[in-house]
């Protein structure tokens, strides 16, 4: 039998909910999720079964009412692509934990959450844990390097394929950097994410890749990454926070001018610590720079146009006329 | 993401106007008058059996449809409440009596006007607005446009009334010209979706005007009427006909037989759908309107002249409201005709939300299910209360 439905409005919905959009991510995020783990084993997938597992059951904890909602999963698929390859299985549950009970609902609550989740996580631990997350993995002419970007002079030149395949990569999320556009391009695809933001992203950095003086580090051990955009775009975790962090609405900026303005600030920070710091990524340290100055550019971006006052100049209109008249097509 | 198009969702737009077994009892809503009759009192079709108070500055009339009896006279209601109605079983006359037929063209304005308020002709596409009070402007009108843009989604009635009886509203709505002293009528029928069939973006895609905040169109030389309005307009004054039917749409995947009917006033929604075939168990929810601005209705509730159809809507087409977190995706300031930030203004409010008309599109995009109507409903009114005081 039908019942009355309370609550006035449209009964009808574009489909698009929260459960279906975090559907869509955890979709796009599979094919990453299976390219680490050819690449990088079983151990990988132990790290992304953990990861979301430890956040599902964090986000049930925090709020019963709101964890059906598939959230928790896309928080631990990002957390573990955030980790490096030879990660204990700990630090993924403890990135998990760090990114939901801290991240999500402590600082900021849902839907408020200041910062992104994983961004915070993955920082927080490289602070906490830097033995796990720097422990060696590649070695190169002898020596070993942490990351990718370490990649220290003397080694062969990097191609773009090699780039592409993530033959370069310690984490899990730049695993193949394929697989990240894949998955970043059915986001796309099945408009859950704004096109606008991994271009904006993108663009910068590779405008900033040419146009900044390499700081020391850069010079000194790692010359194929001063001035080559594409060194950049496909190496650390460059296209995963383009598609996967950057797009995440909580902490993006409300308005999309000020998305944009989000983006390039992103992009900004990206190179700055990868020119002139000595992390070679950067992109989480970024990430949340970033949103810490989104209540920043919100107050500046949408109160512009919305706050004039109304009232100054209202006419004597009766309401009900107001209400009478207006409501209809005519 | 670009602000999203609402579907259309016209199954009906090619369904011809039919005729509903007439129902053996309606349900009159009289609100803002004062019953003219009594339980119990015979009613001709066309009496009259409720106007407004003789000093009420707008003028209302609510008819019989029917031929029969009051049966019942609801007691006035709270502000919140259900309107008042006038209850009355009987059967509709089989064959109206032919009056002469006046010359539009003969016509003064006064007459017009008269004609039309004793006819209880009100706006037909939800506000009902008595439409002699909006064809006696008070300012220089140019143009008066008849809006047949219906946006809403499934509404196909002023379509269907526009395709078979458009002389009729094309009479009409010279005569609304001759009433206001418009030299220039247009009808419309936009194509841009939901909402913009609602009468200021109608005004400013058809003349390129914008009616500011707070402003009405007669401000900027413009009256807009309903297609349904204009043909009402015409039986008023060229058949002396009082307001008794309209044209719905009846859809829903609840609905055997969907299509567009002429019911009189005050039919029951349940009637209607009964004889559409309607599958109860299969509905979901039961709107009096469209499924952006209409009302979520009840078998008894009445077909009022500004309902535009009567919808059973299955499972599968209704969204529940789930109030999920809001996660500032920011589509509903996207989707808003004006750019507002909705969820912001429930949060933080700000006299901007008064421009709001309640379109719903809001409602429709938001990722977390919100009831964002009702919020900007009880925010306005505390604006508007704000507003009286200071
Ligand atoms: S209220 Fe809904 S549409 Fe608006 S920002 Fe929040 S989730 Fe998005």
């Amino acid at each position: 039998m039908t019942r009355g439905r309370s609550g006035a409005g449209p009964v009808i919905h574009s489909g698009r909910t929260t459960p279906r959009l975090m559907a869509h991510a955890v979709a796009a995020l599979a094919p990453i999720a299976l390219a680490s783990t050819w690449r990088f084993g079983t151990a990988a997938s132990v790290l992304f079964g953990v990861a979301i597992a430890t956040a599902m059951l964090c986000d049930a904890v925090c709020d019963r009412r709101n964890a059906n909602d598939g959230s928790a999963v896309v928080i631990g698929m990002i957390v573990a692509c955030l980790m490096p390859a030879t990660a204990p299985w700990w630090l993924a549950a403890a990135g998990s934990a760090i990114a939901v009970l801290l991240g999500k609902h402590a600082l900021g609550g849902l839907g408020r959450n200041l910062f992104n989740p994983a961004a915070l996580a993955r920082v927080l631990l490289m602070g906490l844990a830097p033995a796990a997350f720097f422990s060696p993995l590649w070695t190169i002419d002898g020596r070993t390097a942490a990351t990718p970007l370490a990649k220290e002079l003397g080694a062969s030149p990097v191609t773009v394929v090699d780039l592409l395949l993530g033959l370069d990569s310690v984490t899990l999320g730049d695993a193949m950097p394929v697989a990240v556009l894949v998955g970043g391009l059915v986001l796309i695809a099945l408009r859950t994410i704004d096109w606008q933001v991994p271009l904006c992203y993108l663009g910068a950095i590779s405008l900033l890749a040419l146009v900044l003086p390499p700081g020391e580090r850069i010079v000194g051990h790692a010359p194929w990454l001063a001035g080559n955009p594409m060194a950049h775009l496909l190496n650390g975790s460059t296209l995963f926070c383009a598609f996967f962090m950057l797009t995440d609405p909580v902490t993006a900026p409300f308005t999309r001018p000020g998305r944009l303005v989000f983006c390039t600030l992103a992009a900004a920070y990206t190179m700055v610590v990868r020119y002139y710091t000595p992390y070679p990524d950067g992109v989480a340290f970024a990430v949340l720079l970033a949103n810490a100055s989104v209540p920043f550019i919100d107050r500046k971006m949408i109160w512009g146009s919305v706050g004039r006052g109304a009232s100054d100049e209202l006419p004597a209109v009766d309401s009900q006329y107001l209400a009478g008249d207006e409501g209809g097509q005519g | 993401m670009a602000a999203m198009k609402i579907p259309g969702y016209k199954h009906c737009a090619d369904s011809p106007i039919q005729q509903l077994l007439p129902p053996e009892r309606v349900r009159l809503p009289i609100a803002e008058m004062l019953p003219a009759v009594d339980v119990g009192d015979r009613v001709e079709a066309g009496t009259v059996v409720a106007r407004s108070a003789p000093d009420a500055e707008w003028q209302r009339r609510a008819h019989s449809p029917l031929t029969g009896r009051v049966v019942a006279i609801s007691e006035p209601a709270s502000e919140e409440g259900p309107t008042r109605e006038v209850v009355i079983e009987g059967r509709a006359p089989t064959e109206t009596s032919a009056r002469p037929h006046l010359d539009a063209a003969t016509l003064s304005a006064d007459r017009i006007l008269t004609c039309a308020r004793d006819a209880g002709v009100v706006g037909m596409s939800g506000a009902q607005f008595p439409t002699h009070v909006k064809l006696r402007p008070g300012v220089p009108i140019d143009c008066v446009i008849v809006n047949g843009s219906e946006s809403e989604p499934f509404i196909t009635c002023d379509h269907r009334v526009l395709a078979e009886h458009r002389h009729e509203v094309e009479c009409g709505m010279h005569l609304a010209m001759r009433a206001v002293g418009a030299t220039r009528g247009e009808i419309t029928t936009g194509r841009r979706g939901h909402p913009f069939g609602q009468e200021r973006f109608v005004i400013s895609d058809v003349l390129g005007r914008d009616v500011p905040d707070g402003r009405l169109p007669k401000d900027v030389g413009v009256v807009v009427i309903n297609v349904q309005t204009a043909r009402a307009l015409h039986h008023a004054v060229c058949d002396r006909e009082p307001l008794l039917e309209r044209v719905i749409t009846v859809d829903g995947s609840a609905v055997a037989s969907p299509g567009n009917y002429t019911v009189p006033i005050g039919t029951e929604v349940g009637h209607a759908l009964t004889q559409c075939g309607v599958r109860l168990d299969e509905a979901a929810v039961l709107v009096a309107g469209g499924p952006m601005m209409g009302e979520s209705a009840g078998l008894e509730t009445p077909i009022g002249p500004g309902t535009g159809g009567v919808l059973a809507l299955g499972h599968g087409q209704i969204s529940d409201l789930l109030d999920r977190p809001c996660v500032r995706c920011g589509e509903c300031m996207e989707s808003c005709p004006f750019g507002l930030p909705v969820v912001l203004l429930l949060e933080e409010p700000n006299e901007a939300l008064l421009q709001c008309i309640e379109c719903g599109v809001c409602q429709f995009v938001c990722a977390a299910q919100r009831p964002l109507i009702d919020g900007i409903r009880s925010v306005k009114a505390e604006l508007r209360a704000g507003r009286r005081q200071g």
